[in-house]
């Protein structure tokens, strides 16, 4: 009886070699050993910096815990503790059911307009972030046009949505993060074999049944990776909290931290720290679960030897629905951000919007950013830093995640590696980034490559889920038929598993390419006088309270990242790269 | 890669370093009569100028940390600095003062020090408990004001900032202002006053900081707890973003806010209007040399450049007080100038901001929450 006649599926095959600490294979240790590297020291400085007093100067003083029972001291330990939980699991859910929604409809349908959703959901991810946020402020603040619509509809009396809420709080959130949802659930829904779904409808269910019981189903390690990510990136998020939830006295466990920072000089990270040590315990264990849950890989694979290809169902009459549905969508996640973030930048000042503005239109913040040298200076620096990095994140995690997903010997450790950084708040990771290059024995600190190096690190968890996820739906039997035909590792590797997962890498590159662009935390403290990149730029001119200006840059800036985007999507197809 | 390559690829910075190290030694025998960064600093002689230049020539740059905005000031600045001194290539970064003094001190523990000038606000105090501050003496500082230059020479005013409230000129008619601090406590404006809270040491803290300083502590955390009825918005961003959003209407009065912000945006139209009360809270911009500055006579340089006339002259178009006293603030912001609108100054130097904000914020922690 062969395994085969036992329904086991056959090992990959191995070559023989004599050197194989552990049992794992050179390669694996290779990558281990070069994750460690990038995450080692970062981790070290959290640790140390959690059990250590700040001095004046700045280096660490004496050791104390006084950071962790801070943490549990606290007596509003539990409101925020709650608020942060709602706050999470809400954004997670508005994220992932838009998400899911788009996904769908752009992957699996036949819906007319459908390929726009992709360019758009690469517009939002272009506007930068702290713009993005603003713009739902001025949308739904109290003086603004939602607002004023509801009073003219209900009078003076009337109900009034209040933004600075915790709903406010995972509305911005939640929409904040859906084209990053939509792009990773879009390339697995990409991928499913469209016979499943076909033989569900010809056994008499429908469309609905279908997507519950088939689409959904198959996607599940996708949706998970999605939901790590976020609930992840809501409980250490700084920013939303205190830009939307402090105004509305909603605190939560970042709040506090944050002002620890922000309100010493130098700042103190140790309570940062410790919360991030406490987070890390914590998505360690999430990713044990993880991996069990999506442990039986075969109920997931759709990738097979069967030929096959992504056909989209056709939905009729519905199709017009679900096309309203998009143009819903779009107009909610990117239609009304950049409406008024494009208006904000022809104002001289923004004071609500109000037909009466419409004479004081100018062009001056338009001329002042593209005049002024700091915008046209720091272009080039941010397009090849997002390439750079896109570049090292997207093939080295793929290579990492196939290593996980096959379960080789040190590939769940890969994985672990490479999703650590997401614990590490921005800020903490700037600070334990600028202290390693300042101890290199060569000229490292303030070059755009240490931008790159430290954006590479922060950004490698986003690449692992999405590889991850890529890699999970091809099925083992196309390698094994490779290896069987007496191929070695790395040629099925670069001839078999790389072709079938590129359409994820592509999307992977491009999505790392712009919210490596986008990021800020880490820029701030890392670039110096000759590395200067638009985030930071703009993150000035917000600090300075520029918001005319800053709408007129974050407008250029949005419209250059989609001309690049599309670019690269024009480059791409004519490859045969489908990236759609 | 091959040994070749290897070689090929490593050679210059070999090279490089081989250079480097023989310079260093050829560099070092000729300083034998070469002047510390402390005597440089403090140079006095009437040869001052030629000294300064001199030394400068040979270090060709000069790199600055500041917190000013970048297109109108920083970098008119730095240009008019290079086209006075063509040999010296001066380079800045623009960051938030926390930023400046977390990068400052990264540098100097690591030896690596990159920075020559320092500038900002909250700049001083942190500097100076680090042990990061070179004291110096730059002749130009000799026409300012006694408070507004460090008796220890650590460090000089840049520029000057006022403090007060912004008021919504649609939701707050003229004579409803409130004038006074006790008018800020009637209901009407309950739950419409925002202040910066959570960073920095210009918003909330130093309203209350002020008050302490005029009425003393017990009666400032009497009128505190009053104020903490009123449901004071506390906001987390830069002050003009906070007077934009009274601007817009978000909220109908903000409190040690910039007071010409407000006046800028009025001249262009928009619906607010600075509210002084008195005393008029003013904090000073300051500069300061780097200890192990990798380039003390550009350093120097730059340091007189920055309190000369001229150089004062090129913060005017980023809408800030010159301190120079010789300068006279632009036009349009002349209307928050307390000495020109008759109202009373109360100057904080850094370090009573320093020493006093803390309490100030945990009982704004304490009281507003």
């Amino acid at each position: 009886m062969t395994g085969q006649q036992l329904g086991v599926a056959a090992p990959v095959r191995r070559e023989k070699r004599g050197f194989a600490p552990f049992g794992m294979s050179p390669g694996v240790i290779a990558l281990a050993l070069v994750l460690l590297a990038l995450i080692v020291p970062p981790t070290i400085f959290l640790i140390q910096t959690s059990v250590h007093e700040t001095n004046a100067d700045g280096s660490f003083g004496a050791l104390t815990f006084r950071y962790f029972t801070g943490l549990f001291d606290n007596p509003r330990l539990l409101d925020n503790l709650a608020n942060n939980i709602v706050y999470a699991l809400g954004s997670a859910a508005v994220a992932i059911a838009i998400g899911t929604t788009l996904a769908w409809i752009v992957e699996r349908t036949n819906t007319p307009m459908r390929r726009w959703v992709f360019l758009l959901s690469i517009v939002s991810l272009g506007i930068p972030s702290v713009l993005y946020t603003v713009s739902f402020l001025l949308l739904l603040g109290k003086a603004g046009p939602i607002n004023d619509l509801l009073r003219m509809a209900f009078g003076a009396g009337g109900p009034t949505i209040d933004v600075y809420s915790l709903w406010g709080m995972i509305a911005v959130e939640g929409i904040d993060f859906s084209p990053l949802a939509f792009l990773l659930l879009s390339s697995v829904f990409r991928s499913n074999d469209a016979s499943f779904e076909e033989a569900s409808l010809m056994s008499g269910a429908g469309l609905w049944k279908t997507f519950k019981n088939i689409t959904l189903r198959l996607a599940t390690p996708g949706i998970l990776a999605l939901l790590i990510l976020v609930l992840i990136r809501a409980f250490e998020s700084f920013e939303i909290p205190a830009l939307v939830g402090r105004p509305g006295r909603v605190y939560v466990l970042t709040t506090d931290i944050y002002d620890s920072i922000q309100t010493q000089v130098p700042p103190n990270y140790g309570e940062a720290g410790a919360f991030s040590i406490v987070l890390l315990v914590i998505v360690v264990a999430m990713l044990m679960l993880y991996n069990r849950i999506s442990r039986r890989a075969e109920r997931f694979q759709t990738i097979t030897g069967k030929g096959f290809r992504p056909r989209v169902m056709d939905l009729g009459k519905w199709r017009f629905a679900t096309a309203g549905a998009l143009v819903l969508l779009f107009a909610i996640l990117i239609g009304l951000p950049i409406a008024i973030v494009l208006y904000a930048s022809f104002l001289p000042y923004y004071d609500g919007v109000h037909l009466a503005t419409l004479p004081q239109f100018t062009l001056d913040n338009y001329r002042h950013v593209w005049a002024g040298a700091s915008f046209r200076g720091s272009i080039g620096n941010t397009i090849i830093l997002g390439v750079m990095t896109a570049s090292i994140v997207g093939p080295f995690t793929a290579l990492c995640a196939w290593l996980a997903v096959r379960r080789v010997r040190g590939g769940a450790l890969l994985d672990q590696l490479a999703t650590m950084p997401l614990v590490f708040p921005a800020i903490v990771m700037g600070v334990a980034f600028l202290h390693l290059f300042l101890h290199l024995p060569f000229p490292f600190y303030g070059t755009l490559a240490s931008v790159i190096l430290a954006s590479s690190v922060r950004f490698l968890p986003y690449g692992m889920r999405y590889s991850y996820a890529g890699v999970l739906q091809i099925h083992k039997e196309l390698e094994e038929a490779s290896a069987m035909s007496g191929a070695r590792q790395t040629t099925t590797f670069l001839r078999v598993v790389l072709p079938l997962v590129a359409p994820a890498i592509v999307t992977c590159w491009l999505f790392v390419f712009l919210v490596s662009v986008k990021a800020v935390a880490m820029a701030i403290l890392l670039v110096g006088p000759g590395s200067q990149v638009v985030a930071v730029t703009l993150f000035d001119l917000w600090d300075n309270g520029q918001v005319t200006e800053l709408s007129a840059m974050g407008v250029s800036w949005t419209a250059l990242m989609t001309t690049v985007s599309v670019a690269f999507y024009l480059i791409a197809r004519r490859y045969g790269l489908q990236v759609r | 890669m091959t040994s070749f390559e290897w070689m090929r690829a490593w050679a210059p910075s070999v090279a490089r370093a081989v250079a480097g190290a023989g310079f260093a030694v050829l560099f070092g025998l000729s300083q034998a009569n070469a002047l510390t960064v402390d005597e440089i600093a403090n140079y006095k002689g009437p040869d001052r100028q030629k000294v300064l230049e001199g030394g400068a020539r040979k270090e060709g740059k000069v790199t600055i940390y500041s917190g000013m905005i970048v297109d109108q000031a920083l970098r008119p600045m730095t240009e008019a600095f290079h086209k006075k001194y063509p040999f010296i290539d001066a380079e800045f970064w623009r960051g938030a003062s926390p930023q400046i003094v977390q990068k400052a001190l990264a540098e100097s523990r690591a030896g690596k020090m990159q920075a020559d000038v320092l500038e900002s606000t909250s700049l001083a105090p942190p500097l100076v408990r680090a042990g990061l501050a070179q004291h110096f003496h730059s002749p130009e500082s000799d026409s300012y004001p006694k408070e507004l230059v460090d008796p220890k020479g650590n460090w000089a005013s840049t520029r000057l900032s006022y403090f007060g409230a912004a008021i919504n000129t649609n939701l707050v008619k003229k004579d409803e202002a409130p004038k006074t601090w006790n008018d800020l406590l009637d209901p009407k404006w309950k739950g419409k006053i925002a202040w910066r809270v959570g960073g920095g040491d210009t918003g909330a803290e130093l309203f209350v900081t002020n008050l302490r300083l005029l009425w003393g502590d017990a009666k400032a955390e009497d009128y505190i707890k009053k104020l903490a009825k009123q449901d004071v918005v506390g906001y987390t961003s830069s002050a003009r973003q906070l007077v934009n959003q009274v601007m817009a209407g978000e909220y109908a009065i903000a409190l040690n806010i910039f007071l010409h912000h407000p006046l800028i945006s009025a001249r262009k139209g928009a619906p607010v209007a600075p509210d002084p009360m008195e005393p008029i809270p003013a904090l000073n911009g300051t500069v300061l040399m780097a200890k192990k500055a990798p380039h003390p006579y550009a350093a120097m340089l730059l340091i007189d450049f920055m309190l000369s006339k001229e150089g004062q002259k090129t913060f005017l178009a980023g809408d800030y007080f010159p301190a120079n006293p010789a300068i006279e603030p632009s036009p349009e912001l002349r209307g928050v100038v307390p000495s020109v609108i008759g109202m009373k100054e109360q100057f904080i130097s850094p370090d009573q901001v320093n020493d006093l904000n803390k309490k100030s914020e945990e009982w704004i922690k304490k009281y507003f929450r």
